[in-house]
C-alpha cells in the first residue's frame, strides 16, 4: 500500500518544500511592485513599476551593481587558476603533508568571517585595497578557493589516470598536460566551480561590509544604506529581487550540468 | 595509486599563496593582538593569557556557546535529514529535475543581510504573507519579545536558506549510483528503505560528512542571519557566539575579541579535524564494493 502510494508521496514533499521555499519570494515581488511610500501622486498599497524604475534613476545603485559583477568576475579570475593546479595535485600527487594542508584549506573555508575581520581590515588598509572592488574579490579568496578546491578534486579524480600516463609517454609535462589534456575533460567542472564561487561571494556581506566603508560597496550594502528613518521597503525589495536575477540565470544555465551530477571529492 | 611526489607542492603553492595573504597572515594577527591590551593599535601592551582565562571564567562566554550549540543541533537534525528527503523526492525526468532544482536553490541567491528583512515582512502582521494568517492559528504578534517564537523564526529562516545546498549536495551524490545497482535491487525484492540504506546512503556518506561540516560551522557561527532578527534578545536569548563576538568588535575591545577569536578557530579547527578522522574510519570500512 504505501510503497503504491511512494511515488505520489514524493511529489508531495517536494511541492511543499517548494511552495515554502517560493513563499518569502511571492512576498519579495508583491512588495516590489508595491508603492510603500507615499508619494503626491500615488497611494500607498497601490500597484507600480515605480520601485524599478527608481533602481534605474539611483546612480548609487546603478554602480552598485556593476561593482557587485566586477568583483565576483576578479573573484572568480582569481580562484579558478590557483585551484585547478592545487585541486590536481590533491587527486594525483602524495606529497609530504598532503591530508594536512587540505584540512587546513577546508579549516579557512569554515572559519568564521567575523573572526578575520579586524585583521584583514588592517591588512587591506596597509596594501591600499580597503574600498575597492579588488579588496573584496581578495578577501573572498578565502573560502572560495578551498571549496574550488574541493568540487575540481572531484572532477579531476572521475578522469581516468590512464590519461595522465599516455601524456608523460608522449613526452607532456604536468603543466602542459593540465592545460592541453585535462582542462577539456573537466570543463563542465570550472563551470559548476564558477558558478559556485558567484554564488557564495554575490550574496557575502561580512567582508563587504567592513571593506567598503565609502565607496565601491556592492549591491548588499547598496541595499543596507536604503534603510533610514522611512524606508522604502518596495523599493528594497525591487533591488533585491534585481539582484537575484544573475543567479537565476546562471542557475537556469547550469542546471543540466547540477542535475549530472557534479562530482564531490572528499574531505 | 596516487604518484608519490613532493612537487605536488609547486602545484599547491599558488593557492597556498593567496590562502597565506587572506587567511594566514589574518590569522597570526588575531593571535598576537588576543595577548595584548589595545588602546590604541599603537600603543599596546602584553598582558599574557589574561584574556583567555578571564573569557574561560565567564558565564557569558559558556551561555553563548551553549546557546550555539543547540542552535547547531536543531539544525542539522533538521537540515540534514530535510535535504536527504527532498533530494530523494527529485523526480527522475530530465526536464523535472532542472525546474526543481533551479527552485529549490533560489534561497542561496538571495544576499544574506536581505533574508532577515525578507522574512520580518512576511512576518509583518500588517503587509505580511504569514503575518496576517498565523495570528489566527494562535500565534503571538509581539513574538519578538519570548524566546521560543524568537528562536522559531531564526531557525526557520535558516532551514529555508540553506537546506538547499544540503539538497544540491546530496542530489549530486546520489546521481552517480550506476542504474544497475538499482536493477539488481529490484531483482533481489529490495524495498525503497533497503535501496536507501544499503545502495544510496553509502553513496552519500563522503558528501553527506561535508554537508554536516558546512552546516554545523555555518549555523555555530550564525550572525548576519540572527542579529537583524532580534539583536541577540529577547534578554539575550539569542546571543550566539558569533553575535557576540561582534559585539565586542564594534565595542573596539581587541584584545578580548582576538582572544575570543582564536578560541572559535580552536573550535572550527577541532571539528575539521574530527570529520577527517571520521572519513579515515569510512575510507577502511569497503563500503563501495558491499554495494
Amino acid at each position: 500500500m504505501l510503497i503504491r502510494a511512494l511515488p505520489f508521496l514524493k511529489t508531495t514533499a517536494l511541492l511543499a518544500f517548494m511552495v515554502f521555499t517560493c513563499l518569502p519570494l511571492v512576498q519579495l515581488t508583491l512588495l516590489s511592485f508595491t508603492a510603500t511610500l507615499a508619494t503626491p501622486n500615488m497611494d500607498v498599497g497601490s500597484l507600480t513599476l515605480g520601485n524599478y524604475r527608481g533602481i534605474w534613476t539611483d546612480p548609487n545603485l546603478r554602480s552598485a551593481f556593476l561593482n557587485s559583477i566586477a568583483y565576483v568576475l576578479i573573484n572568480i579570475c582569481i580562484t579558478i587558476p590557483v585551484a585547478i593546479p592545487a585541486a590536481y595535485a590533491f587527486s594525483r600527487i602524495s606529497f609530504l603533508g598532503d591530508k594536512h594542508l587540505f584540512l587546513a584549506f577546508i579549516a579557512f573555508r569554515i572559519t568564521p568571517p567575523v573572526v578575520l575581520t579586524l585583521p584583514i581590515f588592517q591588512l587591506f588598509s596597509a596594501l591600499g585595497i580597503v574600498n575597492s572592488t579588488f579588496g573584496i574579490a581578495l578577501a573572498h579568496c578565502l573560502f572560495n578557493v578551498p571549496i574550488s578546491i574541493w568540487i575540481l578534486q572531484g572532477f579531476i579524480s572521475a578522469v581516468p589516470k590512464e590519461m595522465d600516463e599516455t601524456a608523460f609517454i608522449d613526452g607532456y609535462s604536468r603543466p602542459m598536460f593540465i592545460w592541453k589534456f585535462l582542462l577539456p575533460q573537466i570543463a563542465s567542472g570550472v563551470a559548476v566551480t564558477a558558478f559556485f564561487c558567484f554564488m557564495f561571494s554575490w550574496v557575502e556581506v561580512v567582508f563587504a561590509r567592513i571593506l567598503t566603508t565609502t565607496n565601491g560597496k556592492p549591491i548588499s550594502m547598496a541595499i543596507n544604506a536604503l534603510f533610514g528613518f522611512q524606508t522604502d521597503i518596495g523599493l528594497v525589495m525591487a533591488v533585491t529581487l534585481a539582484s537575484m536575477l544573475p543567479g537565476v540565470v546562471l542557475l537556469f544555465s547550469m542546471r543540466n550540468h547540477l542535475s549530472r551530477g557534479f562530482k564531490i571529492g572528499r574531505v | 595509486m596516487k604518484t608519490r611526489s613532493n612537487v605536488g607542492w609547486t602545484f599547491v603553492l599558488p593557492a597556498l599563496l593567496v590562502l597565506g595573504l587572506v587567511g594566514l597572515i589574518p590569522l597570526i594577527t588575531v593571535v598576537n593582538y588576543s595577548f595584548f591590551e589595545i588602546f590604541i593599535l599603537d600603543s599596546r601592551f602584553w598582558v599574557g593569557t589574561e584574556w583567555y582565562s578571564e573569557i574561560i571564567s565567564s558565564g557569558r562566554f559558556w551561555a553563548s556557546f551553549g546557546r550555539s550549540t543547540l542552535f547547531s543541533a536543531l539544525i542539522l537534525t533538521i537540515q540534514i535529514p530535510l535535504g536527504i528527503a527532498i533530494a530523494l523526492c527529485i523526480p527522475q525526468r530530465k526536464f523535472w529535475v532542472g525546474v526543481s532544482l533551479c527552485v529549490v536553490a533560489l534561497p542561496l541567491l538571495v544576499p544574506w543581510n536581505m533574508i532577515p528583512s525578507l522574512w520580518l515582512s512576511l512576518l509583518n502582521p500588517d503587509t505580511g504573507l504569514l503575518g496576517r494568517i498565523l495570528p489566527a492559528f494562535g500565534w503571538p504578534s509581539d513574538w519578538k519579545f519570548s524566546v521560543v517564537p524568537t528562536w522559531l523564526v531564526i531557525i526557520v529562516m535558516d532551514v529555508w536558506h540553506w537546506t538547499s545546498l544540503v539538497v544540491i549536495l546530496c542530489y549530486s551524490a546520489l546521481t552517480t549510483v550506476p542504474a544497475a545497482h538499482y536493477q539488481a535491487a529490484a531483482i533481489d525484492g529490495a524495498g525503497p528503505w533497503q535501496v536507501f540504506r544499503f545502495i544510496q546512503l553509502p553513496k552519500l556518506y563522503n558528501v553527506l560528512l561535508m554537508a554536516i561540516l558546512l552546516r554545523f560551522m555555518d549555523s555555530f557561527m550564525i550572525y548576519t542571519e540572527a542579529f537583524p532578527i532580534n539583536a541577540g534578545g529577547p534578554n539575550g536569548a539569542t546571543m550566539f557566539l558569533a553575535v557576540d563576538l561582534g559585539e565586542e568588535i564594534k565595542a573596539f575591545n581587541y584584545g578580548p575579541s582576538a582572544a575570543r577569536s582564536v578560541l572559535y578557530f580552536m573550535i572550527v579547527l577541532t571539528v575539521a579535524w574530527m570529520f577527517s578522522k571520521a572519513q579515515g574510519k569510512l575510507d577502511d570500512v569497503p563500503t563501495e564494493k558491499a554495494a
